[in-house]
């Protein structure tokens, strides 16, 4: 395994809008994400997270800075960067009249995967996700705990070198998300893929990441490994509350 | 290289999507067809002498099969995109290895599948009425698939520009529908007196019909040159707009 970073972005910036409206939604983040890393990215709504992950994923185009997943630039060389990364959104970003089935067929046939081994893939992700009684329904018809299986799935069916995760357990109920933590975990021990994770439950980060990033207006202000963060037996969330608390009273101060 | 099975999915879903409401897109097109045909051929045709030495339903008929074609094309790429937009979709394409000009392939691809879908029942129909013949199958394919992707680039334009589902319609009723009715589908433009006939040789739908129709019974009115030269200026055109947009993200990307 090569022991270059998978995800190397360097002073990345994006601006919405122009003049007086401007907003600076990420501000010069660089960051280097280690290959095999469970990596948490933490911040509070607004502070740039999802920001960074369309950046990287293409679904937002930087305003500067430079992003290479696995040494490829994700602007420059973008067919060849996709193909590295999946994603699992925030927001449910599908057809809602298209089953779970259908979505990871046409994801992985987006990806350029060959039928036969496009089929083999989705049986294997709809026994994993235990989706075989909800194939055939159609998503806006799935509770939320399924819909976030089936865009697990469908992030997972080109087998990505890179898995971003953008609050992959909101709205699942506690015994489902203990299943995809665990889920998560054997992806991230036993098959080696790298995981970027971002949450609002800062359990599941403790829990499941060994590095962790926290974002704050667009910065990052704190950068390590679970251990260190955890130094003096705290907790993720309480060192999290202390350095985003801190970071917000310098900003005002 | 080529993202050929990504296309050719792209293509598939579109099948899907026009499968999932087939009276919408496949039944109505065919039955208004059907009425045109019907009411040209037998109700009004039988009362007219043959014209340009064919039935009159056979002069017409080319039109009615454009504009079904055209309504198709810009109906599948506008919706299409529009909904994916609406509905973040969109980001599926983003984020997958599609070039920008595969994107403007697969997308205008999946709206040409979908208006020969469209074209063959219709053609299907023509038959059962007489009304067909095909003089030059292989100028009648290039025609029908140009002008195709003529008016499914104009609705991926409409569909990025579109902030709601009424803007959809504004280029169909103010341009689309009133040129396609004035560009010589239904009379000859020797029935007009001079300045409307010239009038209508400034309008690009007149080289569309005429195209079609020549292909299909042998007969035109138009500059044959100056029709290709209209069509393939705004195929290129389009490409050319359509491409640039798509990579600059212009409502799509944030």
């Amino acid at each position: 395994m090569s022991d270059n970073p998978i995800l190397e972005i360097d002073n990345l910036v994006k601006v919405y809008g122009s003049g007086k409206t401007a907003k600076r939604a990420v501000d010069g983040v660089s960051l280097q994400i280690k290959r095999g890393a469970f990596y948490g990215l933490l911040g509070p709504n607004g502070a740039g997270k999802s920001t960074t992950i369309h950046a990287i994923t293409g679904i937002a185009q930087p305003t500067s800075g430079v992003i290479k997943i696995d040494g490829v630039d994700v602007v420059k060389d973008y067919k060849e960067a996709r193909n590295k990364v999946g994603l699992s959104p925030q927001e449910f970003n599908v057809d809602i009249f298209s089953t779970p089935e259908q979505l990871m067929d046409f994801m992985g046939g987006y990806y350029g995967i060959p039928k036969d081994e496009r089929r083999a893939k989705i049986e294997s992700l709809i026994e994993r996700f235990d989706l075989q009684k909800h194939r055939k329904v159609k998503f806006q018809k799935l509770s939320g705990g399924l819909k976030r299986r089936a865009m697990l799935g469908r992030a997972l069916v080109h087998t990505p070198d890179l898995l971003i995760l953008d609050e992959p357990t909101a709205g699942v109920d506690v015994e489902q998300r203990h299943d995809l933590w665990e889920y998560l975990k054997e992806l991230n021990e036993k098959e080696g893929k790298t995981i970027i994770l971002t949450s609002h439950y800062l359990e599941e980060i403790q829990y499941l990441c060994n590095e962790i990033a926290i974002i704050n207006n667009g910065k990052i202000v704190a950068e390590g490994t679970k251990e260190e963060f955890m130094k003096g037996g705290k907790s993720v969330e309480q060192r999290y509350l202390e350095i985003t608390r801190e970071d917000n009273k310098n900003n005002h101060a | 290289m080529l993202n050929r099975i990504g296309l050719y999915t792209m293509f598939r879903r579109e099948v899907v999507r026009t499968m999932r409401v087939v009276v919408q897109t496949l039944v109505a097109p065919v039955i208004s067809a059907a009425l045109y045909i019907f009411i040209f051929g037998t109700v009004i045709g039988t009362k007219i002498d043959d014209f340009a030495g064919v039935p009159y339903i056979s002069f017409v008929f080319p039109g009615v099969l454009m504009l079904s074609i055209i309504n198709a094309s810009f109906a599948s790429a506008s919706s299409n995109l529009y909904f994916m937009r609406f509905t973040r979709g969109i980001e599926e394409i983003l984020i997958a290895p599609f070039s920008y000009l595969e994107m403007l392939i697969g997308f205008v691809g999946s709206a040409v599948v979908r208006s020969m879908m469209v074209a063959l029942l219709i053609l299907a129909v023509g038959f059962l009425f007489g009304a067909v013949s095909l003089v030059n199958p292989i100028g009648f394919m290039l025609y029908v698939m140009a002008i195709a992707a003529i008016f499914a680039m104009l609705g991926i334009v409409v569909a990025l520009w579109a902030e709601g589902f009424e803007q959809l319609q504004v280029l169909n009723t103010f341009v689309i529908t009133p040129l396609t009715y004035l560009g010589g589908i239904f009379y000859s433009i020797t029935f007009l007196p001079e300045l409307a006939a010239q009038i209508t040789r400034l309008n690009p739908f007149f080289y569309f019909a005429d195209g079609i129709r020549s292909s299909m019974i042998g007969y035109s009115e138009a500059n044959t040159q100056v029709g290709i030269v209209v069509i393939v200026g705004l195929v290129v055109l389009l490409g050319w707009l359509v491409t640039t947009l798509f990579k600059r993200g212009w409502k799509i990307r944030y």
